[in-house]
Order: structure tokens, then sequence, then C-alpha cells
């Protein structure tokens, strides 16, 4: 088997749902052996959450969980059990990296706090993802995507586009999750600054990932704006004429933020009367003339497809896409070309075309080496074949609820 | 069609005692719904054997055995929707059949006098260890326990030498729990004639404790009427009417409580000189003497082979069998005659041999239609088909952990 | 007043000795009424069965055997060795709802009595056949023993403490007993199904068979992995600690069971948290199964300062699984079962008050049971043959000098 860049690395997860997870599988889809801890019984939380086949609910077949966890070894462990806390430490022993996003209180309760860790394995690095981080007044309180969206800032500002009335129109939270899939990605670059310093000094630290802050460093820009210029943006802040516009057969967003690219825009529409007018002449006036701008520059979009809407602005380098539905971007031949979806056979789940390489190495490419793991699925590569049981001991340690 | 084919019950028990209740009904023909939690389902699953020793939700052999014929559906019943649909369920059915705490019940709101008011034609089975009243009542148990608290250990094994080194006996595996869901099945079909007649239902209340202490209520009469104890103690119990004794390559087991079995016996092991002793001429003497008796039979047997003895045994009518493992009785010509042993295919587990019909009937057979369910293989059959949720409805219920 | 459920049901009862009459005894307690066929030629064996002094010879109508497995049941005596007698015994049949029969062998055939023969009697008939190894097969013919079955089924080779030889298990004839339970509940699946339907059946119930599907764990274990299990003792494929320990008295023992991390913390508490609690062996789960010899041994140096049922007060209140073995006087003297009015006196008129266990049946809102005293040989005679078949003093007198009724 080629070698692939995390080959070699050695991580326990314990985490649920999406932001663990997310941190899990990016090193694992890079080649770090990633052992993944669920629950007995019901697993990893994701599990319950679809989308599924035909809607029909199966803990083996959760679009969510078979695409954040493939690449990773499963097992079934409860850990608030004495079996079970004391296979977790032998594990924790042996591995460079514990990714965990548990509650910072029920990590205490169970002794599992990076200070009791590491007098284990004083070379484990620790990445802990939790809504408030580790310290703080929030540190205990309850959080969830639809939360961590709001209090980073990103909500109040989202829309971008702005809105009209923003009495009517409460702040947004993003498409689904995005909080936690940002919180995992910080938590893997994190994770790996560590395993670096880590070469140097030999020890392993704790990586202290607040889901708030890992979203709030998304938008650094806006807070730098307020922080340095005093200026506070909220969704009634709309960027001249970078937006959507209607064609005759869909959507076009097109950024038009520039003299530059506003003149070609212009020249692209042959040139109409009303944008020589006062009222468009520059960034300024096209802001505060922004709603007429839009409804004139729609006349003309409306007479054309989209097609013809994004050929004309990308032939003068205007930046224009289609707005395209998942449904659309998925069967693009741009993202064919790329080979960026893949197909992965699931035993259970079966065939199905999956989100591909974030990114392209040339050495060591991302792929998937093994889909997500049935529940339990590898109890006995684990904890037979690493740490020693035997299948007796697994048997007496079901029926005991341990694994 | 099955004998018990218009009956619709629904099943809320674990492990053993309830789902054997509910498979005596199932496997003549009853519509049982069995009720699980999501996630580990019964805790039989968790059970062994498993094949090859491998744990596997779907593959506990005791919970395919005790399941079959059954519909499977994934419900915590502990969430507030959860609880709704639950009683949804019961008043569409005839039987409900559970095994858990009096207590436990209360709080849930499910005891009869509220179930009652929602269906006054259900008969509610509850099977516990000491019963819906008494000072055990809420005292905790298990096989174990009922089977010592009824008396029925105290007596085995007989003919032990040192009572203070050999404890009473538990009976093999789980007979207890087993004997108090068929003491179930039957109190529970009383019931559904009672209805037939009154058009109402009502509360079965089976005591493990109970079903057990019966089962040794003729030693209980010795106690009440001749004043007469038992222990295990060597002579306590009746001697001389049986031999379990080592032959060549294994057990034999015969009985000879008879003057004429024991005349016979003596013939099949060639009229040996000592049985001729007075010691041995009666009932009451070979009793005092068995010791003795015992000793020369085995010098005898030792000579033997299993074969040989229980042959020359069945000649001469004196009952007489191997004393054989599982295997041997699984591989016997008697039962294989009989087709007792069946095989039923299963979806996860594959095929497998079952025990079979404990009776045959000969109109409405006993056989399997269905194995036992995958858990919540049947949500969509139950809570979409028959009580009109959505798919959509399952989604939310299974992501909320209702389902 | 309300009804019993099987009121109105009536069974012509040929079961003898053990395992049959426990199935009707069931259907009886429950309301039917069921007629035994016996007669002074053949009284049913149990009949002159006892357990006390043996110099003594109780009457037919005194054995407690008898008593015990007979309540509630009405005798009428039928010399079925002549084929009046079985002409006779056709009537009571004939306004029957159900068969009973437990022989060992193909009697009921041979008198004519067969389930065929029944069928034209009443289309509708439900006959009731118990053997020990089946009707059909190589050994229908066989006699059966409970032990001779339980051999046979495996389930000596399962009995006995960890690692020992087969022993024998069998108190109280216990495959008799569920051999007969699962009778009672076929035959009250049938009546259901005659009920929907209007058809009767017959049910054909080998003990052997009935044995093994109580061996459920075992058998599964052979088909699946052709691994034989031994005996298991007082122990569990989970639970550690699960046995059974010494205490204070003379033969004196408490049944303990721990099933999880949370009642061990609570076990430990309740004794005191002794140092070896805190040992590494018996910390986890897992290690507290791998050690459980041990472990027991420890636990009885407890168990052994307290009576049993001290002991049992002491660890339910810490919500511990734990129970006293009780021996037979103990269970007579048990509050507990005191209190559920467990035990019937039952008045006899031989024996005088009969101090019984009932069945475990109880319902809400169905009577108790009927627990009438077992019957004298003989004594519904007048009922069966004036009342229910309707014959006159003559005729009675004639069959009776005729020793068919005898």
């Amino acid at each position: 088997m080629t070698m692939q860049a995390l080959s070699g690395l050695k991580v326990v997860e314990w985490c649920e749902f999406i932001s663990g997870p997310y941190c899990g599988k990016l090193l694992a889809d890079l080649g770090a052996e990633v052992i993944k801890i669920e629950r007995p019984g019901l697993g990893d939380k994701a599990r319950s959450h679809g989308p599924f086949p035909q809607d029909i609910p199966h803990p083996e077949k959760s679009g969510t969980f078979l695409y954040l966890n493939t690449n990773k070894l499963g097992v079934t462990l409860n850990v608030r059990s004495t079996t079970g806390a004391e296979i977790f430490k032998q594990l924790v022993k042996q591995a460079d990296i514990l990714v965990e996003n548990n509650p910072p209180r029920e990590v205490e309760e169970l002794g599992f706090n990076y200070e009791s860790l590491k007098k284990l394995n004083p070379r484990l690095v620790m990445t802990s993802i939790t809504p408030f981080g580790q310290t703080g007044p929030y540190r205990d309180y309850k959080s969830c995507d639809l939360i961590s969206f709001h209090v980073s800032g990103m909500a109040y500002i989202n829309p971008s586009c702005g809105v009209d009335d923003i009495e009517q129109k409460p702040p947004l939270r993003g498409s689904e999750n995005q909080s936690g899939l940002v919180a995992g990605l910080s938590g893997a670059i994190a994770t790996m600054s560590a395993i670096f310093a880590s070469h140097a000094t030999g020890l392993g630290q704790h990586v202290d990932i607040s889901e708030q802050e890992a979203l709030a460093n998304v938008m650094r820009i806006t807070l730098g704006t307020y922080a340095l210029e005093d200026v506070a943006w909220t969704r009634y802040r709309p960027v001249p004429l970078s937006e959507i516009y209607h064609c005759n057969d869909g959507l076009v967003y097109m950024v038009l933020d520039q003299d530059k690219t506003w003149l070609s825009w212009v020249e692209a529409m042959g040139n109409p009367e009303w944008a020589m007018s006062e009222l468009f002449q520059d960034q300024v006036s096209r802001r505060e003339n922004r709603d007429a701008g839009k409804m004139l520059i729609e006349e003309w979009t409306k007479e054309h497809t989209v097609d013809e809407v994004v050929r004309a602005a990308e032939a003068r380098r205007i930046p224009c896409k289609a707005v395209n539905t998942v449904k659309e971007s998925f069967s693009s031949e741009l993202l064919a070309d790329r080979g960026y979806f893949v197909e992965v056979d699931h035993t259970a789940a079966g065939k199905f075309q999956y989100p591909g390489a974030p990114c392209k190495l040339s050495l060591t490419p991302w792929r998937v080496e093994r889909p997500a793991p049935l529940l339990g699925q590898h109890n006995e590569d684990v904890f037979c074949g690493r740490l020693g049981y035997t299948r007796q001991d697994l048997v007496t340690m079901r029926a005991q609820g341990a694994i | 069609m099955g004998a018990l084919s218009s009956l619709k019950v629904v099943e809320w028990s674990e492990f053993i005692s309830g789902p054997y209740c509910g498979k005596l009904l199932a496997d003549l023909g009853a519509e049982v719904i069995k009720v699980e939690k999501p996630g580990c389902g019964d805790k039989t699953r968790s059970y062994g054997p498993f094949p090859q020793d491998m744990p596997h939700q779907e593959k506990s052999g005791l919970f395919l055995y005790l399941n079959t014929n059954k519909l499977g559906v994934s419900l915590n019943i502990r969430s507030v929707t959860g609880a709704e649909i639950f009683k949804e369920l019961l008043t569409e059915s005839d039987i409900l059949i559970e095994n858990h705490s009096p207590h436990e019940v209360e709080e849930l709101g499910f005891d009869y006098e509220t179930l009652k008011k929602l269906n006054p034609r259900l008969v509610m089975a509850s099977i516990t260890p000491f019963g819906q009243t008494g000072p055990y009542r809420d005292y905790k148990a298990c096989n174990l326990t009922s089977f010592h608290a009824s008396g029925l250990a105290y007596l085995n094994p007989p003919e032990v030498d040192d009572i203070e080194q050999e404890p009473p006996l538990r009976g093999p595996a789980h007979q207890g729990d087993l004997a108090a869901g068929l003491n179930a099945a039957i109190a529970t079909m009383s019931a559904i004639f009672s209805c037939h007649a009154t058009g109402l239902g009502q509360h079965v209340d089976l005591s493990e404790q109970e079903v057990l202490a019966s089962m040794i209520r003729r030693n209980l009469a010795g106690v009440t009427y001749e004043g007469i104890t038992m222990t295990r103690v060597k002579g306590s119990q009746s001697r001389g009417g049986s031999v379990m004794g080592h032959c060549k390559d294994g057990y034999f087991f015969m009985l000879c409580n008879t003057d004429k079995f024991w005349a016979n016996w003596v013939e099949v092991m060639g009229n040996p000189d000592w049985a001729a002793s007075e010691l041995f001429q009666t009932t009451i003497s070979r009793r005092e003497n068995w010791d003795a008796a015992k000793m020369m039979i085995e010098e005898w047997a030792r000579e033997q082979t299993v074969d040989e003895i229980v042959r020359a045994a069945q000649a001469k009518r004196v009952p007489c069998t191997p004393v054989n493992t599982v295997r041997e009785s699984a591989n016997s010509e008697l039962l294989a005659d009989r087709n007792y042993f069946i095989e039923v295919h299963h979806k996860e587990a594959g095929k497998l041999t079952y025990p079979g019909a404990p009776y045959k009937l000969s109109k409405t057979p006993w056989h399997v239609e269905r194995s036992a369910p995958l858990l919540g293989e049947h949500n969509e059959e139950v809570f979409c088909r028959r009580l009109g949720y959505t798919r959509q409805d399952l989604l939310i219920m299974r992501a909320e952990g209702v389902v | 007043m309300q009804k019993l459920p099987l009121e109105g049901i009536r069974i012509t009862d040929f079961c003898h000795v053990w395992a049959g009459p426990h199935v009707t005894q069931w259907l009886a307690v429950m309301g039917a009424e069921v007629i035994k066929i016996e007669s002074n030629l053949h009284p049913d064996l149990t009949r002159s069965f006892f357990a006390g002094d043996k110099t003594l010879t109780p009457g037919l109508n005194q054995s407690v055997d008898f008593a015990v497995l007979n309540y509630g049941k009405k005798c009428c005596t039928i010399n079925m060795t002549l084929p009046k007698g079985r002409e006779l015994a056709k009537e009571i049949m004939r306004v029957s709802d159900i068969v009973t029969e437990n022989f060992g062998g193909a009697v009921m055939d041979r008198w004519g009595l067969g389930y065929s023969d029944l069928q034209k009697l009443k289309p509708d008939i439900i006959m009731y056949s118990g053997s020990g190894f089946g009707r059909t097969g190589p050994y229908k013919e066989l006699p059966a023993y409970a032990p001779i079955v339980d051999a046979f089924a495996g389930l000596f080779s399962l009995n006995g403490c960890l690692g020992s030889e087969p022993c024998p298990f069998g108190v109280g004839g216990w495959t008799d007993l569920v051999a007969a339970q699962h009778g009672a509940f076929a035959i009250l699946a049938a009546l259901h199904h005659r009920s929907n339907t209007g058809e009767g059946q017959y049910i054909d119930l080998s003990m052997t068979e009935v044995a093994s599907s109580f061996l459920p764990d075992a058998i599964m274990d052979y088909t699946m992995n052709d691994r034989v299990q031994g005996a298991q003792g007082n122990r569990d494929n989970a639970m550690a600690p699960h046995g059974c320990y010494r205490c204070q008295g003379d033969d004196e023992w408490i049944a303990i069971a721990v099933s999880s991390d949370e009642e061990w913390k609570a076990f430990c508490d309740a004794i005191g948290n002794p140092e070896w609690t805190t040992d590494e062996r018996f910390r986890d789960g897992l290690n507290r199964w791998k050690n459980q010899e041990e472990l027991d041994r420890l636990i009885q140096e407890w168990t052994k300062t307290y009576s049993h049922h001290e002991a049992m007060e002491i660890l339910q209140r810490a919500g511990v699984m734990a129970g006293p073995s009780l021996k037979a006087e103990e269970v007579v003297q048990d509050s507990h079962l005191r209190e559920r009015e467990f035990f019937i006196d039952i008045e006899h008129p031989e024996m005088g008050t009969v101090r019984l266990a009932r069945l475990p049946w109880k319902l809400s809102d169905s009577p108790q049971g009927n627990y009438n005293h077992a019957p004298s040989l003989g004594e519904h005679n007048d009922y069966v043959f004036k009342e229910l078949l309707n014959m006159s003093d003559e005729k009675i007198a004639q069959l009776q000098e005729e020793q068919v009724i005898l």
C-alpha cells in the first residue's frame, strides 16, 4: 500500500455528529489511522440523522454519517463503564492524537481531561472541539449548530446581499452544519500544528477549539473592519450590484464591485443609455441607487439565458456563474472534469457518489480506502488484534454493555 | 392460518420471560409487534451465543430463537411522542405483554388502570419476579434469584455429599424466565376467553417466584401436610429409584423405581450374585442400602458402552437413556424423525438451525413464517401504514431519538 | 359474580400420573369441567404415591401427590378394558369439547378412541395427546419418564456445578410440568381457533421436544458454533458476581447477582467498602467476570456473617439483586407469598384441611379459580351418569353389575 501523507499517525476519535468527525475525516482521508469510538447500540448520533435513501431511516445508511466517516475504523465502546474506560485508556496510550467533542464537564467527570491523559501518554495531542472552548463563562453552556452560527456573528450578516427589512428578516444561520464543519476543519489544522510541535519537544498538548471562535474567525475581516474602521455591517449592507440576477431560465451571480468590471458589463449589455446616467457613475452612487440598477440590469438579463449571460461576462473577465442547485453543481462539467465526486461502495448502504478531495496532493493523493464503518465493525481488529483481548472477552463485554 | 391469527399483541418486554410469552403466541399465528428501544434494542441482542463468538446485534442465537414470527419496531416510549405512539398501538390491540418493574410501569403511566381506560378490552400480562403486590414487589431480581426464592434451587442437585461445599443450584441457563413466560401465555389466553364472555380485558399478574414455587408444590404440600422436609443431602430425597453412571464412553441414566424395573435391570446386568442379597430385594431395603447398590452397578457399567447398556435395558423395558449433551440430542434419530429442528433463514444471521415446535397441532401447525425482526425492521409498516405517520415524520422522530 | 374464563368447557380426561394431570389441572382451575376417567381396577397411579412413613398405607383418596395435582377436577369410574366401558366413555366425549390423554403408547388408538374415531363422534373435538417422545417416530411406544427425557434432551449435561459431570435435574418433575404447561397453552390456542372457525384438531406433544425448546442458549450455540456447553453452576455469561453464598445458619444461602458498574458500586457500599473491593481484579466488569472464583470467596466472607434474610434486606435496600435460597419450609412461611395468598386451605373429605400452593394464575377481574379438593375415586359417578348422561338408575345398576362402571 502506497504511503499517504499522514500514514503512521494514530488517531482515536471520541466524537459525535459533525465537528469532531469532520476533523477525524480530514486526517483519515489523508492516511492517518483513525479509530472511531461509538457508543454501543445507538452509535454516533449522525446515524440517526438523514438523509437516508428513500427516506427510510437506517443506522448504516445516513448520508451524513457515511460522508463524515470514510476511511475510519469503527469500534463500539461504552467509555462510561469501568471496562470501557480501561480500554479507552489503553487506546489513548497507543495514540498520537485524541480528537473529542464532548462537553468539558463530562470529560472531567470521566477522568479523561488532558491533565489526566497526558500522564498516561505524554506525547498525546488532545484536540477538544466544543461550542465555547475549555474556559470562560460560557464553557458549560449548551449549544448546537444554530447557536454557534449566531453567536459567532456570522448569522447577523447573513444573507450578505442584504435584506429589505431587517425587522422582518432575522439573522440567518448558513446551510446545514456549517459550524461543525468549520470547527472540525480548524481542529484538523491546529492538531497538525501540535504534531509538528511535538516533533521538536517530544511532548503533546491540549488543542482547544471553540466553535464560536472558529466561525468568528471566518469573518475576521468583518470584525477587523469594525475594530479598526468602526464600520458595523448588518444584513442591510448591499455591495452595489454584486448580486443575483434573474435570467430567462435561471439565476446568475455576478460581481460588479469595481469600475472596471462595471464598464465592461455595460459594454456587454450593448451600452444602454441608462447606464451612462450619473446615478451609476461610481461605486458610491451605484450603492445608493442599487435597487434601480438591479432592476435595469435584470431587464437585460431576463432576455437572455444563464448560459449567454455567463459567457458574456466571462469573455470580459467579469466574475459570473450560474446559481446552481446541488443537482446542477453535481452534474457540472467542471466537477466532472476534476474528478471531484467519487463513488464509494458500502456494504449496507450500497454504491453512492460522495464529495471527494477538498484538495489534490500530487504525491500522496486523497483517496477512500474504506467506507464509513458499520457500527462496531472493527471491534475484533482493534480490541483483539491490538489490545490482546480474546473473542470470549468480547462476548462477555457485549453482554455487560461495555462494548 | 394459525390458531391465534385473530389476536393482536403488543410486546413491550426484554430479555427472556416476556419475549418467550410473545413467541408462544406469535408462533401460533398471533400478530405480535415487539417494541424495542432505539439503538441497543432488546438486551438479548447483546447476549450470545453469536456465530464464531462475534457479537452482532442481529445475530444473537437467543434473540433469534425467542423472537421468531414477530414484527419489530424501535420506539422510545420514555419520550413524549413515543408514549403517544405506544398508546395508539395499544388502543388497537387485544394483548399487551410487559415485564418491567411495577414501579417503572406506574411512573410511565402505563399501569393497567390507566391503559384500560384507553382500551377496555385490553388484556395486560405483567411478568415480574415477585408480582404486582406484596412486600417484595419492588425488589430487584433475575433468573438466578427467582429460582432460589422459589425453593427449587434448594433441592438441586440431589444426592450431594457435602452441602456445606455445594450450594443450592439454579437450573440450567434461563429455565426460570422461560417458565415464567410460558405460564404467562396460559394465563393470557384464559383472560382472552374471559374477554369473549364479558367484552372486557383484565390484568394478568404473573410472579416468577410463584411460577417456580408452584412447580414444587408437591414438596410444599409435603411440608404443610406431612411435615416432611428435604434438602440436597444424599438420602434426603428419594433414593434407590434411579442411577446415573459412568460407562466406558459416557453416561447412562436408568429408572428402577419399581420392583419390576429392578428385577429386569438385574437381568440386564446378567443376574450378578450380589443382586440376590436381602439388602436389595425391596424398594425400602434398596433405599437403605443404595450406596452399595450404586457402587456395584457402576462397577458393572464401567465395562459397558452406553449403547450396549441402553439397548439391553430397553429390550427388557427398563427405562434407560444415554445422558446426552446437546450435541447428541440435536443429532438424535428421534428428534430427526420428528422433524423437530428447523432451519430458519434470517437476513443478517443467515441460515441456522433452531429448536422447533414444542407441540404438533394437526389443523393449525406451528411454523415460522418470519425470522426474528431486525431492529426497527417494521417501523414503516407499523407506524406509517397502520398509524398513518409519514416517512417524513419518521425521519424527524429518528433524529429526535423517538424511533 | 364473574365467571371463570373456561366455564362451559368440558374435558374428558384420561391423563394420569404427573405430566398429564397438570395440563388438565390448569384448565380445571380456570373453570373447565374436567372429568377424569379412572377405575378401581386402574386408579391413577399417583393415588398410591406417598412420601411419608412407609409402614402406613394411605387410602386411594389420601395421597398428597394426587391431591396436589388434581384439585378442581371431577372423577368417574369406568372400566376401559371392556368394550362397553369404551362405549360409555364415548358418551361423555360426545358432550365434551376436549379429550386429553398421556398414555405410554397408542392406547387410545387401540381402544378405537383415536383422533379420527373421535372426529366421527364430534367433528370439532380437540384431542390432546402427551407423551415422552411423540406419537410418531421411533420411540412412540415408550412410556414417558421425565428424568429419562431430561437425560436424553441434554438437560442433565447442563445441570451441576461449574464443569461438573451431568447431574440429574428434576425437582418436582420439572419437565413434566413444563411440558404440561405447553400442552395447556396449545389447548387454549386450539380452543381459540375453534371459537373462530368451528374447527377442532389434534395436539401431539412430546416432552423431549418441549425440553429442547427450553434450552435455546445451548442449542443455538451448538448449531451456530458446533460448541457443546456444560454445566454452569450458578454462573452467568455476563454478570459477576452471580452466585450463591453461605450465610450464617445451617445450609443457609443467599443468591446475589450484579449486572452493572452502578450495581457493583452499590454492592460495595452496602457491604462497607472493604479494601479488596478496590483490587484491580474487581474494578471493572470484565475483570470481575474473569476473577469471579476469588470474588465469590471474598463475598462469602461477608455473607457468612449474616442470616440470608438479613443479607437480602441490606442488599435490596442498596438496589442490588439478592434473595435467599429458600427451603420448602421457608417458602411456606414466606411473608411475600403469604400476603399474595399463594397458599390455599382446601377442605378434603378424607384428608381434612390441606394447605396447598395455588397455581400462579392471578387475573384482576376473574375469580380466584376453581380449587375444589381433588376428587375421590368415583366421587362424581352420579353427576356424570345421571345428570350429564341422563341414565336411569336401572341402567347404571346394570352397568355396575357388568363391571363397566367399576
